[in-house]
């Protein structure tokens, strides 16, 4: 039972001439050199070179082992790695914890409601020392419609210092404190901006040796995927292919390197069947893309969350709000009535550390 | 297309490999199917000994027919059904799912098909005590979720951590990785893969899909080559296993606007069993866990059969779900 030569992740070309010099399966390629090898399929030197060490690698067949693990471990795991809040209580609540690390977020809303804010509190929130129950972490900032503000970082992370500085209690929290300071929330935020689609997929192709030089980071935001992809795209079907392989590259860096990514879209108006409706943009296809997908949407003048795809929380809307400090829940006097009120409370997921609670005095 | 070597069988030298390439023969299918006594005069070499060659050569490479009533004893000692935890979907399935068989879940964004794969996960470890094989390709496995499900279930810690240890999950992002893990099944069997306790019942591929659409289409001309040897991979290993594998995929729409599963016509015939998950449209209810299954691909049941259930049912203990059975709403087809 030998491996067929077309499985391996070789060039379609040497494939082709591999196939015509009559080698099919990994058993035909296993005693020869690479001389050889070039001489009898016609192919370059550094080709056959190539094509033998894929073979080889493959079949010692560890790769396909290595990265398997039991439900157990894989528990302990996602305990390990933790969730970033995004300081509204009620959607940490709905989420879980907050956003999940190692897990690809997708937030989708009409413009003006407050998608861009959350990106820039996540980034900030990241970076919460460990023992104020925070990740302690880097973040990186793709921005593609250049909405990113720095003054607006600069205001956000001021409110998270001085929440955390009315936290904090005992002398572990105070030293932590020291090095939590605007300037260095602002000089671990990394910021790299993209101006159409081949320099986001660039990015995205560059992002695991940048991930790998700087393992601190915790967080990756691109805002927005839609923004480059919307426009300037004839072949639709060109479009999906390339969303859903950049979808499988984030999946899999955010598994590896153990950071959250968090993508942001827009939306569209869908006609269907005489009514409108407005969705998410990008197509049927990415909704499959993202593991989590939270809508932002208004109801009159109130900003409400609902979580609509998650493997492990139950759907939910939730109120929140913009203030001058940042993302933060919806004052309680004028909630709206937000629907699943009582499964909000019993999302029934493992509470894993401390949670920094919401501080009413600090908003003025 | 076997190459010839020398070695393959007693009395291929290397001088007759080539004495038999000068004369244009390189693999075994021109060494068979070329007249033997003209070819043992064009390489010198005497005509019985090529004959024995000949012999041995098509002993290796044959196929061997096997006669329908083997199959049929084969088929009903090795067959099991593994129920899914919910009777909805089992009545849809026919009993459950059926070992050696591929089934598929086909459902837009959001519309359970991984939480149905947990459930199955979940009652096979949990009730029937025998392992699963996970194989993540979207990220969407959450254990925090499957230790809710098992928790609804059973109060006692062990079993539950028991439970666990028996699902298997192999994260695979890109084709090629599937396809290595796949291979690697196939050679190292799956108990040796899984390394858990208890026998491997069931594969669930979640989801297929997601690593197969990047390739298909366009400029590419590997895709379809690529998702065939998925299908055949996944279809060998569940005969030769005797597991029931699950799989999952996308929905498109077609001319009508109506729904079917996506990856193409020649991916529609993989599968033995389909069934298209859908959420339900009702007024007022906008965050609702019900779904409706229909069957669109069966080989044992009349297609179009809907049913209704609620995804919640595989984090309910047992009374909650027989309790509420009879209130369930089943729509019959017209």
């Amino acid at each position: 039972m030998q491996r067929d030569i077309s499985s391996y992740a070789i060039a379609p070309s040497v494939k082709v001439k591999l196939l015509n010099a009559g080698f099919l399966s990994a058993a035909d390629l296993c005693d020869l050199r690479p001389l050889q090898l070039s001489k009898e399929a016609c192919i370059s030197q550094e080709e056959a070179v190539e094509v033998l060490q894929a073979v080889r690698c493959e079949s010692g067949q560890e790769r396909a082992a290595a990265g398997r693990l039991t439900a157990l471990e894989l528990l302990g795991r996602e305990q390990e790695l933790g969730t970033i809040v995004t300081f509204c209580s009620a959607l940490d609540m709905a989420l879980g914890g907050g956003m999940p690390v190692g897990k690809t977020t997708e937030v989708c809303g009409a413009p003006g409601v407050g998608k861009t804010q959350l990106c820039i509190q996540l980034s900030v929130d990241a970076q919460i020392p460990v023992c104020f129950g925070g990740l302690g972490g880097k973040s990186l900032y793709i921005d593609t419609e250049g909405s990113f503000l720095v003054q607006r970082a600069v205001d956000l992370a001021q409110a998270a210092v001085d929440h955390c500085g009315l936290l904090a209690e005992d002398s572990e929290q105070q030293e932590a404190l020291k090095g939590f300071t605007v300037e260095t929330i602002l000089s671990n935020l990394f910021l790299v901006r993209c101006h159409d689609y081949v320099e986001l997929l660039a990015e995205t192709y560059l992002l695991p040796d940048f991930l790998a030089q700087h393992p601190g980071v915790r967080l990756v935001v691109i805002d927005s995927i839609a923004f480059s992809f919307r426009h300037d795209f004839e072949d639709l079907s060109q479009r999906t292919r390339l969303l859903n392989g950049l979808a499988q590259r984030l999946i899999q860096m955010a598994t590896n390197h153990n950071v959250a990514v968090i993508l942001t879209n827009q939306m569209t108006t869908k006609v269907w069947s005489g009514q409108s409706k407005l969705v998410p943009a990008l197509g049927e296809s990415w909704g499959h893309a993202a593991t989590q997908r939270l809508i932002l949407h208004w109801e009159g003048t109130h900003r409400l969350a609902s979580l609509y795809k998650s493997p492990s929380q139950r759907e939910a809307t939730v109120p929140y709000q913009i203030t001058g400090q940042g993302f933060r829940d919806a004052p309680p006097s004028d909630q709206p009535k937000a629907s699943d009120d009582p499964s909000v409370r019993q999302s029934g997921s493992l509470s894993k550390r401390p949670r920094t609670e919401e501080d009413q005095s600090t908003r003025t | 297309m076997v190459v010839l070597r020398d070695g393959m069988c007693p009395g291929l030298s290397e001088e007759l490999v080539v004495a038999l390439r000068a004369a244009d023969i390189t693999t075994v299918e021109d060494l068979v199917s070329s007249d033997t006594e003209d070819l043992a005069q064009k390489c010198s070499v005497s005509y019985k000994a090529l004959l024995a060659i000949r012999r041995v050569l098509l002993a290796q490479h044959t196929a061997f027919p096997v006669s329908g009533a083997d199959l049929y004893e084969d088929l009903l000692s090795s067959t099991a059904i593994l129920s899914t935890g919910n009777p909805s979907l089992d009545k849809l399935l026919d009993s459950g799912l059926y070992t050696g068989e591929l089934t598929e879940l086909a459902g837009g964004p959001g519309s359970g098909k991984t939480q149905v794969c947990f459930g199955v996960a979940v009652n096979i470890s949990y009730q029937l005590k025998q392992s699963v094989i996970y194989v993540d390709s979207t990220g969407g496995l959450s254990a925090s979720r499957l230790l809710q499900m098992l928790q609804a279930k059973s109060c006692n810690i062990e079993e539950q951590m028991e439970a666990l240890q028996r699902i298997q999950v192999f994260p695979v992002f890109d084709i090629f990785s599937l396809l290595g893990c796949l291979h690697h099944f196939r050679c190292v069997g799956l108990q040796q893969a899984s390394a858990g306790g208890g026998s491997v019942k069931a594969v669930i591929v979640d989801s297929v899909s997601a690593v197969i659409s990047p390739i298909l289409g366009g400029k590419q001309n590997e895709g379809m080559s690529m998702m065939t040897q998925v299908a055949g991979l996944l279809k060998t290993i569940a005969k030769d296993f005797n597991v029931a594998v699950l799989v999952t995929n996308t929905v498109t729409r077609d001319g009508n606007g109506q729904l079917k599963a996506g990856l193409g016509q020649t991916w529609s015939h993989v599968p033995r069993i389909r069934i298209l998950l859908q959420r339900l449209e009702r007024p007022g209810s906008t965050c609702s866990s019900v779904r409706t299954a229909t069957l669109a691909k069966s080989s044992r049941q009349p297609c179009h059969l809907k049913e209704e259930f609620d995804l919640q049912c595989w984090g309910r203990s047992e009374e909650q779900l027989y309790g509420m059975s009879g209130k369930r709403k089943h729509t019959e087809p017209s």
